[in-house]
């Protein structure tokens, strides 16, 4: 799911507040999140960037990723998660 | 020979290589740093000088050296101009070496040897060049007489070793500090013609020490080594490099050992910058007491040694790595779904007439580098089925593909991208279920790679209990009936996943694929039906009630045969009102597609037979329930469809066989409708038969129809009935 949503809009929600709008590049296993092009949303009240493109994001400190609503097909993703917890029973 | 030549060459090499980037970089301050720097350097070279010649009792002669190494790839072997001064002594992995006494004699010619390698970093070129990792080596080479020799291949460990020890030892009295002794070697090479250093035949020699010189170091020390993997890339045999320790240096020292072969060359360390960035202007170390240089001195010093001239014999040095765009693409070696590739390539070119800054960090690796990277990563995802494993991705991506070619019907083609997937392997190791502990809520946590953190099951524990207790509570229903519909769920993928796979079963397979389909098939139908007799409101009736229910009826019935189905919908309308009132997320919709179709299918009879369990209800009255599903989306969508299946049916004139009373039943169900339709708000269906007009024309006088057309149309917001 994260790999079809490389390369689209999402804002990352960090459990210090501060909120990252930024296109995906990638997501590892942690999920550690890579950002590129970024701007921190909500008002810039929280820690400025101004001067930052892309950050590297731990994934341990990410509070909420919001992604795009028509980019997820949530059905699909029930049966994917069904499916993998399938495979893992067995 | 022609250093100046080979500078030269090595000087249009790093131009080649490193445009503008050494330029960009380092803004004013470094120059001016650099210019300080040097004269500190020059000042602390002198102590070096002068130790070092108590040390070894020899001066630097930088002349003998400057002839020897211009073979293109140096031999690694003993030197035989420095005769067998060092005779290879069989050290094996020797950590705890340093305490061999140091051999003057060994020790001499690579200080004579040492003016080869670190020349002064011209001012006004700076880099982030290969820095200490070409210190690093560069350094132990002059030590070690047999370093002058090297090739670009596996040098021979022993060799090496002794020389570097028993050189070494002497320094190791002082230095019980890596990051000393490293900014001493440095220093003492200090006043050598940098043309030298911009020798190729110097830089192969760096590259192929690239472990060595970590070897060495760590010789000194016994610092284990951690980075083994990264040796795997050359294929030499580190062995003994893996046991060596580092102290924590980061990353910079890492890089300088672990990377061998010729890309890392290229390479720009981040450290250095990152060293840059964090003590503000270009540190100048030198100046400060020897013994506390802090770690960050390497990296610059190795950038004073080695610069931007250090010549770059990496082939495949891409430059142009395209740095960071405002999307990446991602290398060549991630293998994408080839619509998911259209969709980024098309985003890129959308995106790339943004102006693109330089980016001070691009160029970090090379594109072997990063591709190597990128392998390693493709190895962790190799997968047995990639279908199971990323089935979202997978299918999600031919969900889209297959919009797009219903979409593009007039094109033909049916182009068939190759379908790029991760590599798959066998997997051999088998996964450990889940470990329970009896009387324990949920699951204990073990975590493995595959799966990291396991959900407690709720329901497990609700059903241990449940038996205890005679009354059900709510709760514990609807988990009970919430974990069987997801038990469900996954037989019925499994049913669709066979769906899929019908397509490419042939004869016998295909034939057994379908029984054991529809047995599945029939299994969740009886599930769904006897869930629990004691349970009031019918058979599908509490599964009907939880959206997720809904879902999985509504794909069940595609599987369905026609009497199954058939029961479905007499329980649906039969509750019709029930379901309604209960469906506080809207999810009754989803079932509409399936029921049409089955709608679609039905005789007369049944038709007439599912119009009046819509219209008859225990509580309601008709007119009630009529209403109700006027003002419900699915309940008037499923009014419509009825009632222009009845249209089509009368209307095509196929012999209906009605049984008796079904006409008059049909004629007074149009009636009472139309007088809902006309009278109540309607909102707006689902979707909205074109026949329905016809049929109530047949039945009603102009003026209702105008009535009802109207408050139709009010409804859907546009002209959508034909008249």
């Amino acid at each position: 799911m994260w790999l079809s949503l490389v390369g689209k809009d999402v804002v990352v929600e960090l459990k210090n507040d501060l909120s990252i709008c930024g296109t995906l590049h990638s997501v590892d296993q942690y999920l550690n999140i890579k950002l590129t092009d970024i701007s921190v949303t909500d008002p810039e009240k929280y820690p400025h960037m101004l001067s930052v493109k892309n950050c590297f994001i731990r994934g341990s400190v990410v509070r909420y990723v919001q992604l795009p609503a028509d980019e997820v097909d949530t059905q699909l993703l029930q049966d994917a998660a069904r499916k993998e917890a399938m495979q893992q029973k067995q | 020979m022609s250093d100046s030549e080979q500078g030269q060459e090595t000087e249009d090499v790093s131009q080649r290589q490193w445009p503008e980037n050494g330029e960009q970089w380092s803004d004013g301050e470094d120059e001016a740093d650099m210019d300080c720097g040097l004269q500190a350097m020059a000042e602390e070279d002198e102590e070096i000088d002068l130790h070092n010649d108590e040390t070894f009792g020899m001066d630097l002669d930088a002349n003998e050296t400057t002839g020897e190494p211009r073979n293109g790839l140096l031999q690694f072997k003993e030197p035989p101009s420095p005769p067998p001064l060092c005779p290879p002594s069989p050290i094996p992995t020797s950590v705890s070496k340093p305490a061999a006494p140091p051999s003057s004699h060994c020790t001499s010619p690579p200080h004579r040897q040492r003016p080869h390698f670190l020349p002064q970093v011209p001012p006004g070129q700076r880099g982030r060049g290969r820095g200490k990792r070409g210190g690093l080596r560069g350094d132990q080479m002059f030590e070690d007489p047999a370093v002058m020799r090297i090739v670009e291949g596996r040098p021979s460990l022993k060799s090496l070793d002794s020389a570097i020890v028993e050189c070494g030892n002497a320094m190791t009295r002082d230095i019980f500090h890596y990051d000393d002794w490293m900014a001493r070697s440095y220093r003492k090479t200090r006043g050598i013609p940098r043309s030298i250093l911009q020798d190729n035949a110097i830089v192969c020699v760096i590259d192929g020490h690239g472990g060595r010189g970590h070897h060495m170091t760590s010789n000194f020390l016994g610092l284990p080594y951690p980075v083994s993997s990264f040796r795997g890339r050359r294929g030499a045999p580190r062995g003994p490099y893996n046991k060596r320790v580092f102290t924590p240096r980061g990353p910079s020292q890492m890089h300088t050992s672990m990377m061998p072969g010729s890309p890392i060359l290229s390479r720009q360390p981040l450290t250095p910058r990152q060293h840059y960035n964090q003590t503000g202007a270009f540190p100048f170390p030198l100046s400060r007491p020897c013994p506390s240089t802090p770690q960050s001195l390497n990296p610059k010093m190795m950038q004073l040694r080695f610069g931007t001239n250090s010549p770059r014999p990496s082939p495949v040095y891409s430059p142009s790595s395209n740095p960071v765009q405002h999307l990446r693409y991602p290398g060549p070696v991630t293998q994408l779904h080839p619509q998911h590739k259209r969709l980024l390539s098309q985003k890129k070119h959308a995106s790339q007439r943004k102006p693109q800054g330089w980016d001070p960090y691009c160029n970090l690796m090379t594109a072997k580098e990063k591709e190597w990277i990128t392998r390693l990563q493709m190895i962790q995802l190799q997968t047995v089925s990639p279908y199971l494993e990323d089935y979202y991705y997978q299918e999600y991506y031919r969900r889209i593909e297959a919009k797009l070619a219903e979409e593009e019907l007039g094109i033909r083609s049916k182009r068939e991208p190759p379908k790029l997937t991760t590599p798959y392997i066998t997997k051999t190791d088998s996964y450990t279920p889940v470990v329970h502990i009896e009387g324990s809520l949920g699951q204990v946590a073990v975590s493995t790679c595959y799966s990291p953190r396991r959900a407690i099951s709720a329901v497990h524990a609700v059903q241990a209990q449940a038996p205890l207790e005679e009354q059900k509570d709510t709760r514990q229903q609807r988990l009970e009936v919430l974990s069987k519909i997801e038990k469900l769920f996954i037989v019925l993928l499994e049913v669709e996943e066979a769906e899929r796979m019908k397509a490419t079963a042939v004869g016998e397979a295909e034939s057994r694929l379908k029984e054991k389909t529809q047995r599945k098939v029939e299994n969740i139908y009886s599930q769904l039906k006897h869930h629990d007799p004691s349970d009031s409101g019918g058979e599908f009736l509490p599964f009907l009630l939880v959206s997720k229910g809904k879902r999985l009826v509504a794909r069940l019935l595609l599987f369905l045969d026609r009497e199954s189905a058939l029961n479905i919908l007499h329980v649906v309308t039969s509750n019709l009102p029930t379901l309604m009132s209960r469906d506080t997320d809207e999810s009754l919709p989803v079932l509409y597609p399936p029921l049409r179709t089955v709608i679609g299918g039905l005789t007369f009879s049944q038709l007439i037979g599912v119009l009046k369990d819509l219209t008859t209800s225990e509580s309601l009255t008709t007119y009630e329930c009529l209403t109700l599903a006027c003002q419900n989306k699915f309940g008037l969508s499923l009014l419509y469809a009825l009632l222009s299946q009845g249209e089509r049916l009368l209307s095509s004139g196929v012999p209906l066989e009605p049984s008796i009373g079904d006409f008059e039943a049909w004629t007074d169900t149009i009636f009472q409708v139309a007088g809902q339709l006309s009278q109540c708000s309607l909102v707006e269906p689902l979707l909205l038969p074109s026949n329905l007009l016809t049929l109530f024309c047949r039945y009603l006088d102009k003026r209702t129809v105008h009535q009802l057309k109207s408050n139709m149309e009010s409804a859907t917001g546009f002209l959508a009935l034909m008249s």
